[in-house]
């Protein structure tokens, strides 16, 4: 494994930090981190919160942060190279018809595509969840296609709706609760990416991939009808290498 | 049971907070004083980390309909029990139909509620924290009926009074350990840091207390990362806020400090235009 470095963040925390990079190989490192910490020290750690190339690591209160830091270091140090941990992909429905897809002429105009371009350029790659954070269950996804790069908007909304499917920059992300936001919305999704009364609550996790699927308005509602009362069945498909 | 009257300006149920579900980007939450709030549930004897009513600005009007033992902490409220005034930071009995007022603080911002044996109210997520997108509710509202447990006769005996060291809420130093991204700061930067009286803007509230007084001093921003309460970032644009306790999970602004446990308590009790100054606190 790519020896990390490890330092205090605060009392009671500790930061694993690689060299800063958004790439499938840091990732595999942090994962792979994450992993042998929750396992190793079980009663030492309260919860870890994994990003692009770093691993925050919360600390019991009882526990000696310097010691831990030795400890982990040593762990880290004499675990095997990282091998990329297999991974499912999800295909999750997007509808990108007008009514719900508020900004997707401006992108279409924006990059001088078509409507329909914009569309096939977002269902053509298998995205890849970095993890989790800024909404509850919200993925930060990596592999929008440069064609679709569009600044965020001047005027934030003030409020985006659950599900709403979207592009700021080179990121593209699924509003997973309502929020305000500056992101070009170009779709919907009907799924529930976060519910407090499934374990685990979030629908995605870190090291997931995901594939939009195009859907017409007809098929979002019956979609929705079918998540409601817990019956719709996510479809997954093999990776591409 | 307890009935809200009147909810005040924003009052919200908190315990320790949402433990265990930051990396599916759940933010922690827990009470902004938890040093207040635990002395508040101390004095009813309850467990330091049991749920109590927080407020801020405006407290709530309470009607309990049981009787109980009550303790009010943290920010200089004004409470009265039936219009007749009760000291802060001590046990109180309540008897049934009492109604409790609680008005504005002559200093701090946050004020704690607790009554003996603990609110109870819905868990969510191993948490009875109040926010928005996770639980039903983000703020108390007027007719809510919130239940506490009764506490047995027995338990209601010797009334103790303690309070917290004025420093709490007078002193400016502010403790922190340096951030991740501190030593990326020029040396020109870090003292500016360490040396601003700085002040607390009026927008901040339990996401993140925004600070002035940083004007000239900026920082790069950093790939997106982990962060909690307590962390200090500074933008490319030389604003600065520390995150408080509903802060999001992951930032991607530099995290230049990191506060102890204190001194986010200490913070939360800072008003807009009152100063701080950070102070290093050398790792072992």
């Amino acid at each position: 494994m790519k020896q990390p470095n490890i330092k205090p963040y605060g009392e009671k925390a500790v930061l694993i930090e690689w060299s800063p990079s958004i790439d499938n190989e840091t990732l595999t490192h942090v994962l792979q981190a994450k992993q042998l910490v929750l396992e190793t020290f079980p009663e030492q750690v309260l919860e870890t919160v994994p990003a692009y190339s770093s691993l925050a690591v919360f600390l019991n209160k009882a526990v000696q942060q310097d010691a831990f830091i030795e400890q982990l270091a040593e762990k880290l140090k004499n675990t095997a190279k990282a091998e990329p941990a297999i991974s499912r992909v999800l295909q999750i429905p997007v509808c990108y018809d007008p009514k719900f897809a508020l900004d997707i002429e401006k992108v279409a105009k924006k990059n001088n595509l078509t409507v329909a371009e914009v569309i096939e350029l977002h269902t053509q790659p298998q995205y890849k969840v970095y993890f989790l954070g800024f909404l509850p269950g919200f993925p930060y996804l990596g592999g929008l296609d440069g064609r679709l790069k569009t600044p965020r908007r001047e005027n934030p909304r003030e409020k985006i709706e659950t599900g709403s499917v979207a592009i700021a920059g080179s990121q593209t992300g699924i509003y997973t609760a309502s929020s305000p936001g500056g992101w070009n919305i170009i779709g919907k999704c009907p799924l529930r990416f976060f519910s407090i009364e499934k374990k685990p609550p979030a629908l995605l996790k870190f090291g997931d991939f995901i594939k939009f699927v195009s859907i017409s308005k007809d098929e979002y509602r019956k979609i929705e009808v079918e998540v409601n009362v817990d019956i719709y069945k996510i479809g997954e498909e093999a990776k591409n290498d | 049971m307890i009935e809200v009257l009147k909810p005040g300006l924003f009052t919200t149920v908190q315990d320790k907070g949402r433990m265990g579900y930051r990396s599916l980007g759940v933010p922690l939450s827990g009470a902004m004083d938890a040093m207040s709030a635990a002395m508040a549930n101390k004095l009813v004897h309850n467990n330091t980390q049991t749920a109590v009513l927080e407020f801020t600005m405006m407290g709530p009007r309470l009607l309990f309909k049981a009787p109980t033992v009550i303790a009010v902490c943290g920010a200089g409220f004004h409470v009265r029990i039936n219009d007749r005034p009760i000291e802060l930071d001590k046990a109180t009995e309540i008897a049934e139909n009492d109604v409790l007022k609680i008005d504005h603080p002559d200093y701090g911002n946050y004020g704690y509620l607790a009554v003996m044996g603990g609110f109870d109210t819905e868990k969510v997520l191993e948490s009875q924290s109040f926010y928005r997108t996770i639980t039903k509710k983000e703020q108390l509202a007027k007719g809510d009926l919130l239940k506490f447990t009764t506490a047995s006769s027995e338990r209601i005996r010797r009334h103790a009074s303690f309070s917290l060291d004025r420093h709490h809420f007078k002193n400016e130093t502010v403790e922190a350990f340096p951030g991740p991204e501190f030593d990326l700061l020029p040396k020109t930067f870090q003292k500016k840091v360490l040396e601003s009286h700085l002040k607390v803007k009026p927008q901040s509230n339990r996401m993140a207390f925004v600070m002035e007084g940083l004007e000239g001093v900026s920082a790069k921003e950093i790939i997106t990362a982990p962060v909690q309460p307590g962390t200090v970032q500074l933008t490319p644009s030389g604003n600065c806020a520390v995150l408080m306790r509903d802060a999001q999970t992951t930032g991607g602004y530099a995290r230049i400090l990191q506060l102890t446990e204190q001194a986010i308590c200490k913070l939360a009790q800072k008003r807009a235009g009152e100063k701080v100054r950070f102070k290093v606190k050398e790792l072992l």
